[in-house]
């Protein structure tokens, strides 16, 4: 009983800090829109154009948004020392680092998640196709937040280059993309590609704790 | 309590300090002297099982420490020379995280009374990125009373602080010291605190 309310407080004490940085999350909506816009005024009035690139542009552009809030994952409560005091409150790196996925997941992923209808109305995707795309953004998001996990926790023993950190989620995002374009584009195969993206998600969910929590440990040991 | 017996810690193939003993049991207050650079933060990191030693033991409570670690978390505090309080909330949201996330049953009179003593009582909505470095430091040792174990780990805790804030500090010392707590500390200068135990780094 006392380890869940540990967790729970963990959210609470996470909500609390994402309200304050609320302008952080806004800003990133922003960026997504403004991006979509400006590919709708580069492309120019071909609205069939514009419809069959439109679910790539909108996970490229997911992607790119959710790429940008990477720098704070954990860079805050690394360089303050909460990173330690919630290890020395009981949780292991790893577990503390499956914690700050689901909340990255909850306060970065989600709200894009919400944006997505508005996202297909501005680059004219069929409402058939919003279902797919918001399935598989669901399941990609979380694999993005893993790898960001991943990606954030080794930017902190290499302090010089964040951009490194970025290009191996981007990398690693391939097959994510392909998959969950897939989805939408051969919605016969919608349950293979599904089954497919999960099991992605289900292998970059057990590496996370592993790979997240060594390397917090040892950013932790050498700061 | 905690025995630290033999420890050596070696970075970078480069010796930070070596055969280290120690012993602190209830009621102890320990204090880890040395210039800048001397291996204290290096030797707390090293109780806190954040450095593994090259050489030596530590043990809490008779058993080996990594054996005991659970137990150790649960009766430590550990405050380090930066502070830990979240800039962007406020003082009260603060406290409230942190009796929350320590599961502190610690009362709202309690610690109306203890900001008061820290004379932070009215900064209880300002964002603490707004109070000064020392005021900041005092809200810290806030965490000490609201987690409430035995013994406590502190770096530099007299650091930006000014003298009555020390006097006050060294009277909390004495007082936890007298519920059978105990306390290690690291200083590079004498604090003029009545210490049981010195180790020189």
């Amino acid at each position: 009983m006392k380890f869940l309310n540990k967790i729970i407080f963990f959210y609470y004490r996470e909500y609390k800090l994402n309200l304050s940085g609320f302008q952080d999350i806004l800003t990133n909506i922003i960026f997504f829109f403004v991006s979509i816009l400006i590919f709708i005024f580069s492309i120019g009035p071909n609205k069939e154009i514009i419809s069959l690139v439109g679910v790539g542009i909108v996970w490229t552009l997911l992607l790119l948004s959710s790429t940008l809030s990477l720098r704070k994952f954990y860079q805050d409560d690394f360089e303050d020392g909460n990173l330690l005091i919630l290890h020395l409150n009981g949780l292991s790196f790893g577990f503390i680092a499956i914690l700050k996925t689901f909340s990255h997941f909850f306060f970065v992923q989600v709200p894009f998640l919400l944006s997505i209808p508005i996202a297909c109305i501005l680059l004219n995707i069929a409402n058939d196709k919003l279902i797919y795309l918001s399935a598989s953004f669901g399941i990609g998001s979380l694999i993005l937040s893993c790898l960001g996990s991943i990606s954030s926790s080794m930017n902190l023993m290499n302090q010089r280059n964040f951009l490194l950190g970025s290009v191996i989620v981007m990398i690693f995002s391939v097959p994510v993309i392909i998959f969950s374009i897939g989805i939408i584009n051969m919605e016969e195969s919608f349950n293979s590609l599904i089954n497919i993206l999960f099991g992605i998600l289900l292998i970059v969910f057990a590496i996370n704790p592993w790979a997240s929590g060594l390397c917090l440990k040892l950013s932790i040991e050498n700061n | 309590m905690i025995i630290v017996k033999d420890l050596s810690v070696e970075r970078l193939n480069k010796k930070i300090f070596e055969n280290i003993n120690l012993s602190v049991v209830s009621g102890n207050i320990t204090i880890l002297k040395g210039r800048n650079g001397s291996g204290k933060t290096t030797l707390i990191k090293a109780i806190l099982n954040i450095i593994e030693p090259s050489v030596g033991s530590i043990y809490w409570k008779g058993k080996l420490l990594k054996k005991n670690l659970y137990d150790f978390y649960n009766n430590v505090t550990y405050i380090a020379d930066r502070t830990s309080s979240l800039k962007k909330l406020t003082l009260k949201d603060n406290i409230n995280i942190w009796k929350k996330l320590f599961l502190s049953n610690i009362n709202n009179s309690q610690i109306e009374i203890a900001l008061k003593t820290l004379k932070l009582d009215k900064y209880l909505n300002q964002k603490v990125g707004r109070l000064s470095l020392g005021e900041t430091k005092k809200l810290e040792f806030l965490r000490l009373i609201i987690e409430n174990k035995n013994l406590w780990i502190l770096d530099e805790p007299l650091s930006n602080l000014d003298d009555d804030s020390i006097e006050l500090m060294k009277q909390t010392f004495e007082d936890h010291c007298g519920k059978e707590g105990s306390i290690i500390f690291s200083s590079h200068q004498n604090p003029g605190i009545y210490v049981t135990d010195e180790i020189n780094l």
